[in-house]
């Protein structure tokens, strides 16, 4: 199946109650800061909200005692926080802080997530290319250190443009990371227009594969291919990256595939309402 | 003073498991012994420092203690963002070893020349920024740079330099007086330019009985301007000699003490390489004596009022 196929389904898959929940509360956010990136944010709150619920161990809780075996999450494309914002607090993981002032002087919580402000942040990420080589660094860690626990990064499919994600890529084949899984959040948008006419990565399954990934393309906002493909362990040494097809904006009709939605400060609370009638339940 | 530092890291290695060797490419018989003696403790990758720097953020951040090692510019310039982002902004204890500080690579040109290292890397919060003066003092640092949670900057100098500083020192960060701390003409300098400051002040003292001391500061993120405040006020002329370009390094971090202090700025003498890309090739040697950095130009700029 091509890449457009695969996100005409991920257009159409029907959002389930936990999936709806989450979007009315990050447009809550938002209407409250009156700023954000709303589409990068959509499209990976299934992504995001399956990790932490169905796959990873322990994850977030700084209090357990299990702390340290945790499975550690870099989300790479950071200006998608608020998609991960919203899934820490409803799994009760911010300890407390307050998710309402998002991008405020006094908030914890900025455009991109910081791991000082935000202790169940596991690292820091902003400038795009950056999460796959700490995530190899970990994922080699955790090998010295004879520990099972693996590393997830979610990367953008517009940020696979920085040469830095492919540096890391061959070097995680090298060092036969079968305890990494890179997700590509494949949206096909970028800031300026489609993936696919600003710089098209296609074929991007093969590309992979011919670095030394296992590869597995799935619809990113299908719960169950995702748990499926998450839970995935690889029976060779070779890392693993799984292509989520998804769309940016996705459960909000006037979002998605919407570059105005990428990013935007000063969002009136009327846009916002309007956005949040049009959410698809 | 490479060879001591590497050394040095597959001693340290050896005492401490959270220590790893990193290197980007390095020549074949890198190491030899230490990666066969410790190979989980020893890396060697390609060419490509943005993932190199974060790849070692990400050891860092799992409590390992990674000395990395290529030459000083593809460190500080290709992977600038990830030094400050990955590293820094996160203190993570990583100990970047850059080869060829200064013009070590003058016959290779201003594409391998590190000239500006020092400007870039002090501008980065949390980043501690060194210069060893010689073999010893390289030791003694990094052997104290466990001790230390923030991250460092190393700048290497070309080996083979002579031995100023002794085998033992408790606090090798700390500048180094040389000579009567009341002097009338005061060099502060860093890194192996003090080989030519301390010829320098040889020279004036032999021939012109010129009361002469010299400074060195194998830190640069902290000069520790308490300690020779006074020697500062004393003297009538503070030359500041530095292999680097005249902004952000040395000489900059000295005014910022100095002005801080609401102190005399005009006693400052400034000498530097130049603030330009050099197409010169020959030897380091040549462009100090080009640049008036050698002992001979530094004494005639002591002497010119």
């Amino acid at each position: 199946m091509d890449s457009l196929n695969r996100h005409s389904k991920a257009l159409v898959v029907a959002l389930s109650p936990d999936s709806v929940r989450l979007r009315r509360r990050l447009l809550e956010i938002t209407k409250l800061a009156g700023r954000g990136h709303i589409g990068p944010a959509l499209s990976i709150i299934e992504i995001v909200d399956v990790l932490y619920r169905h796959v990873m161990v322990n994850p977030g809780d700084i209090q357990s005692k299990e702390w340290s075996k945790r499975d550690r999450f870099l989300l790479s494309k950071g200006h998608g926080c608020l998609g991960l914002y919203v899934v820490l607090e409803d799994l009760g993981l911010l300890d407390g802080m307050d998710l309402s002032n998002f991008c405020s002087y006094e908030s914890n919580f900025g455009g991109h997530p910081e791991s000082s402000t935000v202790p169940a942040i596991e690292f820091s990420t902003g400038s795009l290319g950056h999460g796959m080589p700490v995530a190899v660094g970990l994922a080699v860690a955790a090998k010295l250190k004879k520990e099972s626990w693996r590393v997830f990064v979610v990367v953008g499919d517009g940020e696979l443009n920085e040469g830095s994600n492919w540096e890391a890529a061959a070097h995680a084949c090298k060092h036969k990371l079968d305890n990494l899984v890179v997700i590509i959040d494949y949206n096909n948008m970028q800031a300026s227009g489609k993936v696919s006419d600003v710089l098209d990565m296609n074929p991007l399954k093969d590309k992979w594969e011919a670095f030394g990934f296992e590869t597995i393309e799935v619809n990113g906002h299908d719960r169950e291919e995702l748990k499926r493909a998450l839970n995935t362990r690889n029976s060779t040494s070779s890392p693993l990256c799984i292509i989520a097809y998804t769309v940016k904006g996705k459960g909000i009709k006037k979002a998605e595939n919407s570059s105005v939605w990428h990013h935007k400060a000063k969002i009136s609370a009327e846009e916002i309402d309007a956005l949040t009638l049009d959410l698809t339940t | 003073m490479r060879q001591t530092a590497l050394q040095t890291v597959f001693e340290l290695a050896k005492q401490d498991s959270r220590v790893v060797f990193v290197g980007s490419d390095l020549g074949a018989g890198t190491l030899k012994e230490m990666r066969e003696e410790l190979p989980n403790q020893f890396f060697m990758e390609g060419i490509s420092e943005q993932y190199l720097v974060g790849f070692v953020a990400g050891l860092a951040k799992e409590g390992f203690i990674p000395f990395v090692n290529t030459i000083a510019n593809f460190f500080t310039r290709r992977a600038f963002e990830q030094i400050a982002m990955d590293i820094a902004l996160h203190n993570l204890p990583v100990r970047l070893l850059a080869s060829g500080g200064g013009m070590v690579y003058a016959p290779l040109g201003p594409t391998h020349t590190a000239v500006d290292d020092f400007a870039l890397m002090t501008s980065i919060p949390k980043l501690r920024v060194f210069s060893p003066g010689d073999a010893n003092e390289m030791r003694e640092l990094l052997f104290h740079s466990l001790k230390s949670s923030h991250p460092w900057y190393i700048r290497f100098g070309k080996g083979g330099e002579p031995i100023f500083s002794p085998s033992h020192q408790p606090e090798p960060n700390k500048p180094k007086l040389f000579g009567d701390p009341r002097a009338e003409i005061l060099f502060l300098t860093t890194g192996i330019l003090i080989h030519e400051v301390l010829e320098a002040v040889e020279k004036l003292r032999g021939t012109l009985s010129l009361p002469v001391s010299a400074l060195h500061f194998p830190e640069l993120t902290n000069l520790e301007f308490e300690s020779w405040k006074e020697s500062y006020q004393t003297a009538r002329k503070v030359i500041v000699a530095e292999e680097h370009i005249p902004q952000g390094g040395l000489f900059t971090k000295v005014l910022h003490s100095v002005h801080a202090q609401n102190l005399d700025t005009k006693k400052l003498v400034q000498t530097s390489l130049p603030f330009a890309y050099l197409h010169n090739y020959g030897s380091q040697k040549d462009h100090l004596i080009a640049h008036g950095l050698d002992a001979i130009g530094l004494a005639k700029l002591a002497r010119t009022d």
